[in-house]
């Protein structure tokens, strides 16, 4: 069957930030050169191939975008300033928007004012919400937030607000699944996605993949910026209660307090190491700075940033200062949740891992199954 | 003239210490009679230059065998004024690859002092040769194209008077259609200033331009040309010296190519020679309905590369095929362009047009044998992408451009062969050599009266033959020189690069004629063949096998040498049965001399002797290099350059054969298509005598064994050493030469 080319792909990538892709003359060197690529799973170079022909189909049938945990090595190597590692970027973020069935993380990528009116409205939205649904009796002697938004109400908007935003991107995740997995989704025995759902877990915490590129450092600023966002995502939504306190400070070598450190110093390590790269383009991961990269890492710092300021206006007990920055830390935080994780660059968090797990669950199949696979392989 | 025979025997560069200097004085003066004979630890030095003179001045010396290095170095050093200069190579060829102080080696040196010596007393001094005519300087350019223009400025810059002829109306050639050109530094697309060209030409009084005229006639030869130009109606003729041939090219016809490419199915398939004339008549539009070109595909290599059609590749159309699509670019940014190539072609500093293309968002894809299908107005090209894996289709394209290549122009009209009249009385010759015809086509471009055919005789698919390895611009008719497309296919900076090329020769041609001497590649040679016409039976061998066509013939079919005419190859010296043909330093007499100062031992000595004849030109210094190495080979050859393998004369073989010598070994040059004899045909000829010669001794009982014939190559030292012992052990086995003692 020959496939029809579609050069317009190629012109819609240029809004997901796609550049340099057209100097590509298919060397290869690219591929050779990533630690990542395998003989099955072979990237960056077929993406580049792919986007010069606008296979579509091709690429949302991929897994190959998320194995790239974008090093840069390959940029790095190759001879024409194709930026490949970019290429791989630009097609994750392609990716996401195709798995986006609400349309709306297409619009997040190609349209910065619209990313810019969503974050702005949703903020200004939470900010009237939480001027509006309030108990109206601050404590105007000590700062206590649960005086004015008791924690009860908070954990209930959270968990509204998690049922959506799981909603929304398990959804999406599903789609990612059918796309990936194709004709296998339903053959393939529901034992081997059992079998293998240790290994979801076992890349969501350690992202030992990325360990196997040659730039460790990139993989520790993601690894921090990764733990110290999950266990801060884990502290506000399902450990509130023990979160938002007011009264007894904890001790300070209390777990919930160790964690909130923990998660402060990784995040904010993190997104300063990665700011302060992508300003000065230290290396290739940073040197193309897509405008939904920088809103998640202000968002993320700002978030980090206020959250440290209420710890310190509540350690000192001043209450004015204190619920103001509440209102604004929610501003920046709510805004960032529910755009980020189901339609923006949050997303790769449950598609990486989801997509590494399938292909685990892909090869177990084939592996005990050879005689259906070789049939399948022969059609 | 008194004559005064002195030998010079080098003693440095470790000869002195290999060989017995003293018995060599005495083969000098006892065998060779020699009146001097001196020997210098340094004779290539000034000291040594001045024993010599001193010899020239006081002495009388005129005829000098200097037994020293080869020939190949020092020509300069021991060059002296009206004198016969005989080098013996008594270095690279004896004592550094052979064993020193050995009885074989000292036996090897005395032949060589003997055989130098044999030819030196043969050899006069060159007398150079003067036509009755008037020597002319002027040069005439054929084709008013790109290379014809810029060669006849270049011509002119030099201080020569050109007469440039131009078949159109207008001077310019193909560029004239071209808006747009592609060349250095390759960055972007310039506008064509042809026109500056064209009026720098016009405006030059030192070039006279016929335009919508043509070469009716060319006789004579280098700086005696005879040149009619015919010019509405009349004819002007001009004298000339050397002729640059810049007739350029045709498009290959479109009509021939495969199906699968759908020319002829659609209006909107079309080469890129139509596409030009489109751009440079205004926009690029859909021909089938004059709209915008949305959507366009180039396939490369339409009928090129490929032995059903053109079987070379044009070299420029990678080119203008990235030039087109950046021009449909640049009228219609939007506009999807795609170029569909077999491998892309733009070397060197090219490259960087290719990058061009790529940043204007052309796609690239490589396939090797795309299809064209035609639906109404829309193409659609199907492709395996070699790059992906897949089965692509380009669809709704507008317009399809085929990468249709160059025809030279030389290679239009009839095989000169079907069309020459059969000289019907004559009945071959039992014994006649058969010689294989050159491919002449009859291309009415020059119209050259010559015996061999009219035009440039050609090598491969109608370009010139011009031993393309060694020699650009050069053609097998002396004094006639390709520049452009016609030599070979080439984009515009090659083109001004090959007419300075050819201009350059042209000169160089008309400059050393002048003087009498020969060109390239026996530049500077003062002998030309002279032919004792009494003993002449006719028989057109030489005017046959000459490879530059430099022999006419008369009403009686007598040969009309034209000296200006020859390369000095000798060639016709060992065509000619009669062994009329001489040079003043070279004849069939002076190597028979050489070969007869062989010593031969008595066969009970178990010396064998093997003569290598070689080429002067790859074989000998071949031979050379196995000295320089320091390798060894075989202690019973004695090596006599030649010209040319191809002035091997049969008799030479009987000689040797005759004098007891075992063995001839004739190393030439490679030829066929590949070919790398310096005069093109010489090792071929020389093959083809040699095949008659087999049969005669196979009849005299002398096994033809004794006689072996090899191609090889300057680099070829390597084997040398290997294949001397070979056929010297071939030798043993035969068993010594029955001839020998009588
Ligand atoms: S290294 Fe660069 S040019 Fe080579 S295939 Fe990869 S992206 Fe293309
Ligand atoms: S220049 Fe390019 S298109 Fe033309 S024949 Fe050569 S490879 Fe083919
Ligand atoms: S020497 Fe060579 S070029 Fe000259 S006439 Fe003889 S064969 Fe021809």
């Amino acid at each position: 069957m020959s496939v029809k080319v579609d050069p317009n792909v190629m012109k819609d990538l240029e809004a997901f930030g796609l550049k340099d892709a057209k100097k590509c003359y298919h060397c290869g060197n690219c591929t050779a050169i990533c630690p990542l690529s395998t003989p099955e799973n072979q990237f960056p170079r077929k993406f580049v191939r792919y986007i010069q022909l606008g296979q579509k189909d091709k690429i949302l049938q991929s897994p190959e975008p998320w194995l790239c945990y974008y090093c840069g090595d390959c940029s790095l190597k190759c001879p024409r300033g194709a930026d490949p590692g970019e290429t791989m970027m630009v097609t994750r973020r392609y990716l996401t928007s195709l798995y986006d069935w609400t349309g709306f993380a297409r619009k997040f990528y190609t349209s910065e004012r619209f990313e810019i009116m969503a974050i702005s409205i949703v903020a200004l939205l939470v900010g009237i919400g939480l001027l509006v649904f309030n108990t109206g009796k601050p404590d105007w002697q000590h700062a206590s937030l649960n005086s004015l938004w008791p924690k009860e109400n908070i954990e209930l908007a959270d968990l509204g607000m998690a049922a959506v935003l799981s909603f929304l991107l398990l959804s999406n995740v599903f789609r990612c699944f059918r796309f990936v997995m194709g004709d296998l989704a339903y053959k393939v025995p529901f034992k081997y996605y059992m079998d293998q759902a240790k290994e979801l877990i076992l890349h969501t915490v350690t992202q030992k993949r990325f360990n196997e590129c040659t730039d460790r450092k990139q993989w520790l600023v993601h690894l921090l910026i990764m733990t110290g966002y999950s266990s801060v995502f884990l502290l506000v939504v399902v450990f509130l209660r023990w979160f938002q306190r007011d009264q007894e400070i904890y001790s300070i070598w209390h777990p919930v307090r160790l964690v909130g450190y923990y998660a402060t110093f990784a995040i904010m390590y993190g997104t300063t190491y990665a700011i302060i790269g992508r300003l000065r383009k230290s290396k290739p991961p940073y040197k193309n700075s897509h405008p939904t990269d920088w809103m998640f890492l202000i968002l993320l710092q700002l978030t980090t940033m206020t959250g440290i300021f209420i710890h310190f206006t509540r350690l000192l007990d001043w209450p004015f200062a204190t619920y103001f920055l509440y209102v604004i830390h929610m501003m920046v935080a709510i805004p960032m949740l529910v755009l980020e994780v189901p339609f923006a660059k949050w997303a790769h968090l449950a598609y990486r891992p989801v997509v590494l797990y399938l292909l685990k669950v892909k090869a177990q199949y084939q592996q005990e199954q050879p005689a259906e696979a070789s049939v399948a392989v022969a059609a | 003239m008194e004559t005064k025979l002195a030998v010079y025997i080098c003693t440095g560069c470790g000869i002195g210490e290999a060989l017995d200097i003293e018995a060599l004085s005495k083969v000098a003066t006892k065998d060779c009679k020699a009146p001097i004979c001196r020997n210098h630890p340094n004779l290539c030095s000034q000291d040594g230059v001045q024993l010599i003179k001193n010899d020239i001045a006081n002495e009388g010396a005129n005829v000098l065998v200097i037994a020293a290095c080869s020939p190949r170095v020092m020509y300069d050093v021991f060059a002296f004024d009206d004198c016969v200069v005989e080098r013996t190579n008594i270095r690279e060829q004896v004592v550094w690859c052979q064993k020193p102080n050995d009885e074989d080696t000292q036996m090897m040196a005395e032949d060589y002092v003997r055989m130098g010596a044999a030819k030196a007393k043969k050899t006069e001094l060159p007398e150079p040769y003067k036509p009755e005519q008037e020597m002319s300087k002027d040069i005439l350019v054929v084709g008013g194209g790109l290379a014809g223009l810029t060669a006849a400025l270049e011509a002119s810059k030099a201080g020569y008077q050109v007469v440039l002829v131009e078949k159109e109306a207008e001077l310019g050639g193909f560029q004239k259609k071209v808006a747009q050109k592609v060349t250095f530094p390759y960055k972007e697309l310039t506008a064509n200033d042809l026109n500056q060209l064209v009026q720098a030409v016009e405006s030059d009084s030192g070039i006279k331009v016929y335009t919508g005229a043509k070469v009716e006639k060319i006789s004579g030869g280098p700086c005696v040309f005879d040149v009619s130009i015919k010019q509405n109606g009349s004819t002007a003729e001009h004298h000339m010296g050397a002729i640059v041939l810049a007739a350029g090219w045709q498009p290959y016809d479109p009509a021939n190519l495969d199906g699968k490419l759908g020319y002829g199915a659609s209006p909107n398939v079309i080469t890129n020679v139509q596409f030009e004339e489109m751009f440079t008549s205004g926009a690029v539009v859909r021909p089938s309905d004059q709209t915008p070109v949305k959507n366009a595909a180039f396939l490369q290599c339409a009928g090129q590369r490929d032995p059903e059609y053109l079987p070379y590749c044009s070299s420029v159309c990678c080119f203008t095929a990235l030039k087109q699509a950046i021009q449909i670019k640049q009228q219609d940014p939007d506009a999807n362009v795609f170029v569909v190539y077999k491998e892309m072609r733009t070397p060197g500093q090219g490259e960087d047009f290719y990058r061009k293309a790529q940043q204007e968002g052309i796609v690239f894809v490589r396939c090797q044998s795309p299809e064209v299908m035609v639906q109404g107005s829309k193409l659609t090209v199907e492709a395996d992408d070699e790059l992906s894996g897949e089965k692509i289709l380009l669809a709704d394209l507008d317009l399809v451009v085929l990468a249709t290549g160059m025809v030279p122009a030389t290679a239009f009209g009839e095989d000169f062969k079907a069309v020459q009249p059969k000289e019907g009385e004559e009945k071959e010759k039992e014994d006649e050599i058969k010689v294989p015809a050159d491919a002449i086509l009859v291309s009415d471009i020059l119209n050259l009266e010559y015996r061999q055919g009219p035009e440039l005789p050609g090598l491969r698919y109608g370009f010139p033959d011009s031993h393309y390895i060694c020699f650009p611009y050069e053609s097998r008719r002396t004094g006639i020189y390709a520049a452009g497309c016609v030599r070979r296919p080439m984009g515009v900076a090659g083109a001004l690069e090959d007419a300075a090329g050819a201009a350059m020769k042209a000169i160089q041609c008309v400059e050393l004629t002048t003087r009498g001497a020969s060109v390239h590649p026996r530049a500077g040679d003062l002998s030309y063949p002279e032919f004792f016409m009494q003993r002449c039976t006719q028989c057109k061998r030489c005017t046959e096998e000459c490879p530059f066509g430099a022999i006419n013939e008369d009403e009686k079919a007598n040969p009309l040498p034209q000296p200006t005419r020859c390369r000095r190859c000798s060639v016709c010296m060992g065509a000619c049965p009669e062994r009329i043909i001489s040079f003043k330093n070279y004849s069939i007499a002076m190597i028979g001399d050489m070969i007869k100062a062989i010593e031969v031992p008595e066969e009970d000595e178990e010396k064998p002797r093997i003569v290598i004849l070689a080429c002067e030109n790859d074989a000998y210094p071949a031979l050379d290099m196995v000295g320089l190495r320091r390798m060894t080979y075989n202690a019973w050859v004695r090596v006599i350059p030649l010209r040319c393998l191809g002035s091997l004369n049969l008799v030479w073989i009987a000689d040797t054969l005759s004098k007891g010598i075992d063995g001839v070994f004739l190393l030439g040059c490679r030829h066929g298509d590949e070919y790398q004899c310096h005069f093109i045909k010489g090792s071929e000829l020389s093959e083809i005598r040699l095949s008659k010669v087999k049969e005669t001794l196979d009849r005299l009982v002398l096994e033809s064994d004794r006689v072996r014939f090899e191609m090889l190559s300057i680099a070829d030292c390597d084997r040398l050493p290997a294949l001397l012992d070979e056929f010297a052990a071939r030798l043993v086995e035969i068993g010594p030469n029955p001839y020998k003692g009588y």
